[in-house]
């Protein structure tokens, strides 16, 4: 059977656009067509998940089960009581499938059986609702519109990282002709751009120009020029794929009438690394921010473990970034990443509380402006030459300077 | 305003761009004549644009240019480079140079597809570096960064159920990176000793005509010009070719050019590759092997090529440097046991001119670096290259032994 992977290809795009022609003309008609929607939703994560990655497509199903099951268990005692160890127990639960998947190829040096393309973003929506029935946010259980919202597959792979009642509200509402007029122009302009983010200016940055600089780089050993130009080089290739592959599932998701959040916002043009996460890979940094940043913080002011606001903040920083440098795998170079912009975050906090005590003195004009965002991107670009793991093959690894 | 003038205002470009595009990668055009110059500067710039596509290279092929295969050695273009003797000496051929870092077997191999017609009786030089056969052949980064799609495609809708063809999908299998589209689909089906389906042969074919598009649009335009290059290596050379002479000038240019180091490397490439690193590098070659490789096998396929072309081809083995070599420890009993399996590969089916120059790293200034030949070692390869191929040589008679397939010729 044959594989089509989402988004790898131009190709891609006319099958998607032909399968969602007749939910487009529904849609302008006012009509919601579910039926159809969920058929072309089922070919096309069969197309992901079947040929040669069926034991993936295995794995999602058993994973996917696991977490509906859980999601509604949870839900059904939470209806009748409200115990935290409970609670904790479900969010563990829900985790330990990815703990599983991140572990094992840190301990067994093989990927492990249970994963899947995509593991990390579906385990963050399944904990999202465990959180969101704990706060009783979510008031209702509907098991066949909780697995159209994990499954739903034009951000089945990488996000963006969509919120269980956001989505219910865009699945559940009659389409508009005219508001449908206006994502269908969005969707188009987003696709378009990422055409031009992922099919060119990754493939220049990524496809033609890394090899050659990390070739470059390994050569010549340690630290040098070509060191510096791999950082920036990869920089831009991570940001154009990623981007553009996030601009693709919102424009996709638009075209079904689901207005997925946006995963970027001109990211480089931040002024400060605080800013910058309000940036760069928004739906997973609020989703730090919602879930654990914000949880924990209020967990310590509430249990007075801390009194020292800073501190606190400082806490929750450090705990964010580490999780979030262990989520991305278990390597000294993921680590490090986490550890990097918690202190990045925590300097930069005491530099605006030094800024603001001494108003007078510090100027503030477009060259201020200007060499802010300078810093901030060139921070940024050592922290992903540090996650690219590169380091790692340049000082640990180099198989060329054999 | 209506909604069906808001559609057009919406989707139009975009219909009209698919509608061009598709005019544009599917009328089957005939091929606008591709210039001298660009096949000279083609020829010249070893661009992975050109080693994939297969406008120029045919274009070239029909003309006197020759084949030349190898890898890093290539873009050595010093004045004694084949490609500055030949145009400064006005002879009879013109060099193509297909190779560069990280050009092995394989993308040699993938190089000849879809182009059979024109190489069909013609003469070849291929240089064998003895530092591709490691263990694991060809390095998959540096095999996908030469991903010869329009040659797969090529390939796919003539492939057979034979050892060759088997032994070719299973390795692009192994290397590619692509893991879901329909080529890989019907490679998977070739290496199985299966025919692709109808639906398959049908893409392929509307595949094959976008990509020889795509090929001939862009894959001659923003080549590196490398003409003035070579025009300024030849100044220095004798107005006519005499030997001595020219042994003379390789010796005076190897001399100014290989001041700053002992070990009788180009400045330049030592300040840039070895000043820094060759401190740590001492002793660390002395387990090198270049015994046991896949890359054999990936040759064979090469071979295969050439003598299902009836090529005549000029084989040459070029040595390490031997200051070099004392240095990291690189074992010579070795390299001469590589050259014997090497030879035996060769030889045993019918591939005769080879010329083993390993017993000359030591020569002053036959080396521009380490494992790269340069001043008076491309002129000592000239003194074969030269009349292989402005002489006329006998029609080989080539006997393929699909035995060299195998892991056991490999491992042996």
């Amino acid at each position: 059977m044959i594989n089509l992977q989402p988004y790898e290809n131009p190709m891609y795009f006319v099958y998607l656009v032909i399968a969602l022609l007749p939910i487009m003309i529904a849609m302008l008609r006012g009509k919601q067509l579910h039926w159809y929607q969920t058929i072309v939703s089922f070919a096309f994560l069969l197309l992901a998940f079947g040929g040669v990655k069926w034991h993936e497509g295995i794995a999602l199903i058993g994973y996917i089960i696991f977490e509906v099951v859980l999601v509604g268990a949870y839900f059904h005692y939470r209806q009748r009581e409200n115990q935290t160890w409970i609670f904790c127990s479900a969010v563990i639960l829900a985790i330990i499938p990815l703990v599983i998947v991140k572990v094992t190829p840190a301990v067994y040096g093989h990927p492990s059986l249970i994963g899947f393309l995509g593991i990390s973003y579906l385990t963050f929506k399944a904990v999202q609702m465990v959180m969101e029935i704990r706060d009783g946010a979510i008031k209702e259980f509907d098991p066949w519109l909780t697995l159209q919202f994990l499954l739903f597959f034009p951000t089945i792979s990488s996000g963006p990282i969509d919120r269980y009642r956001r989505f219910k509200a865009d699945y559940e509402r009659v389409p508009n002709p005219q508001k449908y007029l206006q994502l269908l122009d969005k969707a188009v302009w987003y696709i378009f751009l990422g055409f031009l983010y992922k099919f060119l200016l990754a493939y220049v940055f990524g496809t033609l120009m890394l090899p050659y600089v990390s070739k470059m780089a390994l050569s010549y050993g340690g630290i040098s020029w070509w060191l510096v130009a791999y950082m920036y080089v990869y920089s831009m290739d991570l940001f154009f794929d990623f981007a553009g592959y996030s601009l693709f599932a919102v424009g996709i998701s638009y075209l079904m009438g689901i207005e997925t959040p946006m995963n970027f916002n001109r990211p480089f043009s931040a002024v400060n690394i605080k800013e910058f996460w309000n940036r760069w890979h928004m739906t997973l940094s609020f989703w730090f921010r919602d879930y654990i940043y914000m949880r924990l913080v209020f967990f310590i002011m509430k249990k007075k473990l801390m009194k020292n606001r800073i501190a606190i903040a400082n806490v929750g920083y450090l705990t964010l970034f580490l999780i979030m440098g262990f989520w991305h795998g278990l390597t000294w170079y993921y680590i490090v990443y986490g550890l990097y912009h918690a202190l990045a975050i925590i300097l930069c906090d005491v530099w605006l509380r030094y800024k603001k005590k001494h108003k007078d003195k510090f100027p503030s004009n477009r060259f201020t402006k200007l060499l802010a965002i300078f810093i901030t991107f060139n921070v940024v670009c050592f922290s992903f030459l540090i996650f690219s793991g590169f380091l790692d093959k340049l000082l640990f690894h180099n198989i060329i300077l054999r | 305003m209506k909604m069906s003038k808001k559609l057009f205002l919406i989707f139009g470009p975009v219909i009209l761009a698919a509608v061009l595009l598709v005019a544009l990668f599917l009328t089957p055009v005939n091929v606008q004549d591709i210039s001298r110059g660009t096949i000279q500067r083609a020829a010249l710039s070893q661009s992975p644009k050109v080693f994939r596509g297969m406008a120029v290279k045919k274009a070239a092929f029909s003309k006197n240019y020759v084949p030349f295969f190898g890898s890093s050695e290539l873009s050595r273009m010093d004045s004694l480079h084949p490609s500055v003797l030949a145009q400064k000496y006005k002879r009879s051929y013109r060099p193509f140079l297909l190779g560069a870092p990280g050009t092995q077997s394989l993308v040699h191999y993938w190089g000849m597809q879809g182009i059979d017609d024109k190489l069909e009786g013609k003469k070849a030089v291929f240089i064998i570096s003895p530092q591709w056969f490691v263990q694991g052949g060809i390095n998959p980064d540096m095999f996908n960064y030469y991903y010869p799609k329009p040659a797969i495609v090529k390939w796919l809708l003539q492939a057979k159920n034979n050892s060759m063809d088997r032994y070719a999908a299973e390795r692009l299998l192994a290397l590619s990176r692509d893991r879901s589209s329909i080529e890989n689909n019907a490679t998977i089906r070739i290496a199985a000793g299966q025919s692709l389906t109808k639906f398959e042969r049908i893409y392929l074919g509307l595949k094959a005509n976008a990509l020889d598009r795509e090929d001939q649009l862009f894959s001659t335009i923003t080549l590196n010009n490398r003409e003035s290059a070579v025009i300024k290596s030849e100044k220095i050379l004798p107005a006519t070719y005499n030997f001595k002479q020219l042994d003379e000038t390789a010796y005076y240019l190897g001399r100014t050019h290989t001041t700053n180091n002992s070990f009788g490397v180009d400045n330049t490439f030592w300040n840039k590759r070895l000043k820094r690193s060759y401190k740590k590098l001492a002793g660390k070659q002395a387990n090198y092997s270049y015994l046991r490789s896949v890359e054999f096998s990936d040759f064979q396929l090469v071979l295969n090529q050439f003598a299902k072309q009836n090529m005549k081809v000029l084989f040459i083995i070029p040595p390490v440097n031997k200051r070099w070599s004392e240095y990291t420890g690189l074992s010579m009993p070795m390299l001469r046991q590589f050259v014997k399996k090497i030879k035996y590969q060769l030889n045993s089916q019918g591939f005769h001119n080879v010329v083993d120059l390993t017993k000359d790293g030591g020569k002053a200034y036959f080396m521009q670096d380490t494992i790269h030949l340069g001043w008076r070692g491309w002129l000592a390869a000239d003194q074969y290259i030269n009349p292989f191929l402005t002489k006329a040589q006998p029609t080989p008679k080539y006997k393929i032994n699909n035995y060299f397939y195998s892991k056991t010729w490999q491992q042996k």
